[in-house]
């Protein structure tokens, strides 16, 4: 594949360096970016061209309004409340999601009896289902009969909402998620422990570090990347929240929960479904959250790189 | 690594019975010779699904020419795998739909106009319940067979009125009964409610309220099908009841979920539900009665819920076939089969009138003779506009909030019909 | 090997204070899901639930297997997620290579809109895949469910940034003594990333087994095609859902997803002993 290197002869080093960089580059990137364009580009094309249309997903027809689409999430107020929902959400679960793995993560990498079993355990709800997740926490959450506030009430504390609760129903849901993607997290932290060497760890002890300032000065750097990689992933997909919206709160009570990729759906596929022709309208809203998310990730890849040492 | 993953993906391979398959033999296509495959999307599961394949084994045995292939779909699911199935131009021949659908498809590419097919004789359209048909009608023209049809009545648990010493409800009671009769059921510390309302703020948070409002002389829309109706001075006092009950009495268990309801009722914690004959198999530890509605001024009119089977043209014939299969799956032969095998109320007038049967079918499933008696209360039918999912979420947002005590009646009425006029006004 | 000396409280390791409960509030689903796989269908009809069966229902396990197509469902899901994932890390690994390691032309640029397509939710793009599926001719087959996941750019995304974990200086040596940079790669970047490696497999295997939109819309006729979450999906009416078969069958489904996690934990937590090592 990477034949290029292979090239002896007249060529300086140095030259020959570059040129068969160029070749095994994009040698070895050719079949992803394919399939990517194929599979990815292209639909996204598509869904940007239809964002300057109005129209339908069952009927045929279009028509061409320019931005017209993008003008009217202006004066949206469901816009608006989905967006502030999204913001709200994604601004609470990408810090704690990340802070609660990365302890997690440290308890889970030593070796102590029954470790296994509790890797395990932390990684379960990942593999559940989001539906079964949500029944789960609906019992869990449910005002009346639930588990939380059977407990809650035992140290004294009222019977809360949570789900039914207009100002409560956010958190529950940042609970809910939290949970579920923990284990993720998690594995991820867990593997990039792996490459701290235990040497420099056990020298720093020798020395009289305390386990924070080990932590700190030389476990925490080397966590960078993987670090870049959850606060980029994570932003990127709680701002696109949409299962445990969908099959648990229903973007309820009262739209409090409605999140923007939510609201997209319903438009474009309950809505917007007949003459209404929303589906256009719907695109532009995902559209907009595309740039919003492209600006926010750039961001967090030129923080990235002005923080983070890579081993190199 | 890769040795183990293997041995292991082995050892799944070996405690893997051998395919229990669908048991579909192929079928294969050939319109010239009149041989068709037809596909077939359905929602039905556990019983319903038991009767369904019974009906299609009778149907591929005496009908081989037109083979019909199931595949199942739930309910919910299937107007969004149309809508994607249709923008690649593979829409099934023939698909379970709700009826609330019925405005989205109208406009699917090859969806078939069936205005001329119902005048057939042997279709016998007028003996269809009047609702199922006018739910199947868009613009006046039939899109859809009617394939199931409810409505709204009360369910209550008679052991719970014994215990309170309480008649249980009558024909003639009115909304004031219920909710008194809510209100003397409910005891927060033994965790029982006398009443219960879906609150995901869904259609099914408006269908349950609808009936108030059309007994109270309400309507959902004008006339003209252009401005929203429902926050009349009618409509105020008939969310009322539910307002009055949910927050000042506290009499109703507000269900979050739009499920747990069912549950709840059968362990014995709800005194009365509004609901229709499918949850009836859901309650098997309770001693259930079932009573109409009550009534505003001797009205209580109800609502029905039906929903149709849509065909698409997908040339060669396959249309002609796919209405012979669905004119025998809704002959009244068919249907008492059905109505005995699953609960379902019976779509046909003959059928439903038809004493024997209504005795049978009470026997098999106790309570659902009142519902089928109840579908001649079934007076109006919600508007099939292009709009009307964007007017449904506009109430049912008012409904929940005004339940949940967070706006008034009048105000949560009055904002969700600012917001469904301004759909009507962007649709149609 | 110093150890520093520690006063013991506690007769046993204090993390386990911590580890247990955790374990507990992350299991709960779990517990709950196999207590009402072990419920007759009118126990599962209670709400608040019931916790203890009293006799368990152990043939809701062969129920499922018998009056459905549970073994197709299940043939099915395991050949398109082995196939997806086996793509994944190949194709992951050398794109990944690629990015962190190569300096081509167009290689930020490139990167960057391999991930803009991480932003974007799938409803948008949900129909026009599948326009561009059905052009291919994969419909109604599990090549669509396969063809288009062949590569996940979040596996290229992670592998990338633990590349660039790795020192540098044993690929150095090894491009000066003239190896190719597919045997530098073979040779020497994947076995030290088999963690990372462990966790794509892992997590892209997670991905694909469970789900569920892309196969609902894609299978359109062809009950045959269904996998475990399509199938699962069957016991789930509108209106009536037999709860006891459900979770009876979610437990079926997860098994693989947990032996899978068993196996590859060797993989991303090593051994102290092969820490580190250097040249």
């Amino acid at each position: 594949m990477s034949a290029a290197s292979q090239d002896a002869g007249t060529v300086t080093p140095f030259r020959r360096f570059l040129v068969s960089d160029h070749l095994s580059g994009w040698a070895f990137i050719l079949p992803a970016v394919i399939l990517i364009v194929v599979f990815g580009i292209l639909p996204i094309v598509w869904g940007l061209i239809l964002s300057f249309q109005k129209a339908g997903l069952i009927s045929p027809d279009r028509e061409w309004v320019g931005f017209d689409n993008y003008a009217r999430i202006a004066s949206d107020p469901k816009a608006r409340q989905a967006a502030i929902n999204t913001i709200t959400y994604t601004a609470l679960f990408v810090p704690i999601s990340i802070l609660a793995a990365l302890f997690v993560a440290h308890a889970l990498n030593r070796k102590i009896a029954f470790i296994r079993f509790y890797r395990l355990a932390v990684f379960i709800p990942v593999v559940t289902s989001t539906i079964a997740t949500g029944i789960m926490f609906l019992w869990l959450f449910d005002k009346h009969f639930g588990l939380a506030n059977w407990l809650l009430g035992k140290a004294g504390l009222g019977p809360f909402g949570f789900f039914e609760d207009p100002n409560q129903a956010m958190l529950a849901l940042v609970v809910m998620t939290v949970w579920g993607w923990l284990g993720f997290d998690t594995i991820i932290y867990l593997a990039a422990l792996q490459g701290v060497p235990q040497q420099l760890l056990e020298a720093a002890s020798i020395d009289g570090a305390s386990r924070w300032t080990s932590f700190w000065r030389i476990t925490w750097p080397m966590l960078g990347p993987a670090t870049l990689l959850l606060v980029v992933w994570s932003t990127i997909s709680a701002l696109q929240l949409f299962d445990e919206v969908f099959f648990v709160t229903k973007g309820g009570p009262v739209g409090r929960t409605s999140v923007v990729v939510f609201y997209v759906y319903k438009l474009a596929f309950e809505q917007g479904l007949g003459s209404l022709s929303l589906a256009g309208y719907a695109a532009a809203i995902a559209y907009v959250l595309f740039l919003v998310i492209l600006v926010l990730t750039l961001a967090q890849f030129w923080l990235g790189r002005r923080v983070i040492h890579y081993a190199s | 690594m890769k040795g183990r993953l293997l041995v292991v993906m082995a050892m799944f391979g070996l405690l893997m019975p051998a395919c229990s398959g669908g048991g579909d033999e192929g079928c294969t296509e050939d319109p010239a010779n009149g041989q068709f495959c037809l596909t077939f999307w359905h929602g039905y599961t556990d019983y319903e699904k038991d009767w369904l394949n019974t009906a299609l084994d009778e149907w591929n045995a005496e009908n081989p020419k037109i083979h019909i292939d199931p595949l199942y779909v739930n309910n919910d699911s299937a107007l969004q795998k149309l809508t994607v199935a249709l923008q690649g131009g593979e829409p099934p021949d023939i698909t379970y739909q709700y009826g609330s659908s019925l405005a989205e498809v109208a406009d699917a590419p090859g969806l078939v106009d069936l205005s001329d097919w119902v005048n057939q004789p042997n279709v016998n359209w007028d003996d269809f319940i009047p609702g199922a048909r006018s739910a199947a009608t868009f613009e006046g023209k039939v899109l859809g067979v009617p394939a199931l049809v409810d409505n709204l009545a009360i369910v209550y648990n008679k052991t719970l009125f014994d215990d309170a010493g309480l008649d249980y409800p009558s024909p003639d009671w009115t909304w004031d009964d219920l909710r008194a009769a809510a209100k003397a059921l409910t005891d927060p510390a033994a965790k029982q409610f006398g009443f219960a309302y879906p609150m995901d703020a869904s259609e099914d948070s408006v269908w349950h309220w609808d009936p108030l409002l059309w007994q109270n002389g309400g309507s959902i829309l004008n006339e003209d099908n252009t401005q929203a109706a429902f926050n009349s001075p009618e409509g105020v006092e008939a969310l009322q009841v539910f307002t009055g009950m949910a927050v000042e009495d506290q009499s109703v268990f507000l269900d979050i979920q739009n499920s747990a309801y069912t549950n709840v009722f059968n362990s014995g914690r709800i005194a009365m539900l509004e609901t229709g004959p499918w949850d009836l198999p859901s309650f098997p530890d309770v001693d259930y009665g079932v009573e109409i509605l009550p009534g505003f001024d001797g009205d209580h009119q109800t609502i029905a819920g039906p929903d149709m089977w849509c065909v698409f043209d997908n040339g060669n014939g396959r249309e002609q076939a796919a209405l012979k299969f669905l004119q025998w799956l809704t002959s009244a032969e068919q249907i008492k089969k059905e109505a005995l095998a699953t609960g379902h109320l019976p779509i046909r007038l003959s059928v439903a009138e038809h004493r024997a049967f209504l005795k049978n079918f009470a026997d098999a499933w106790p309570g659902v003779d009142v519902f089928a008696e109840n579908l001649t209360n079934v007076e109006q039918a919600r508007p099939v506009l292009a709009a009307y999912p964007s007017v449904s979420t506009a109430m049912g947002n008012a409904i929940v909030s005004a339940m949940l005590g967070e706006t008034d009646a009048k105000s949560a009425l009055d904002q969700a019909a600012a917001e469904a006029n301004d759909a009507l006004a962007a649709g149609g | 090997m110093v150890e520093r000396p520690r006063r013991r409280f506690l007769p046993f390791d204090p993390w386990h204070l911590f580890l247990i409960p955790l374990s507990a509030v992350m299991l709960l689903p779990l517990v709950w899901m196999v207590v009402t796989s072990l419920e007759t269908e009118a126990q599962t009809l209670h709400f608040p639930p019931i916790l203890w069966p009293g006799t368990p229902q152990f043939v809701n396990y062969l129920d499922v297997i018998r009056e459905s197509a549970f073994g197709s469902w299940f043939w099915n899901t395991t050949v398109v997620t082995v196939l997806v994932v086996a793509s994944n890390l190949v194709l992951c690994t050398l794109a990944a290579y690629a990015f962190a390691r190569i300096r081509f032309l167009g290689r930020g640029f490139i990167y960057f809109v391999l991930l803009a397509t991480l932003m974007v939710p799938l409803q948008v793009v949900l129909i026009p895949t599948f326009l561009i599926v059905k052009q291919l001719g994969l419909l109604d087959h599990l090549g669509a469910l396969v063809v288009p996941n062949l590569v996940n750019v979040f596996g290229i995304f992670m592998l990338t940034q633990f590349f660039r974990t790795l020192p540098i200086e044993l690929e150095e040596a090894a491009r000066i003594d003239g190896a190719s940079r597919l045997s530098i790669l073979l040779r020497i970047v994947v076995p030290l990333s088999l963690p990372a490696l462990a966790t794509l497999a892992v997590i892209q295997f997670l991905w694909t087994w469970n789900d569920f939109l892309w196969p609902l819309v894609t299978i359109l006729t062809n009950q045959g095609a269904f996998t475990l979450q399509l199938g699962l999906s069957t016991f789930q009416g509108a209106h009536n859902t037999q709860w006891h078969l459900v979770a009876a069958a979610n437990i079926m489904s997860m098994v693989p997803l947990i032996v899978l996690f068993l196996l590859a934990q060797r993989y991303f937590v090593r051994g102290i002993a092969t820490q580190g090592l250097k040249g």
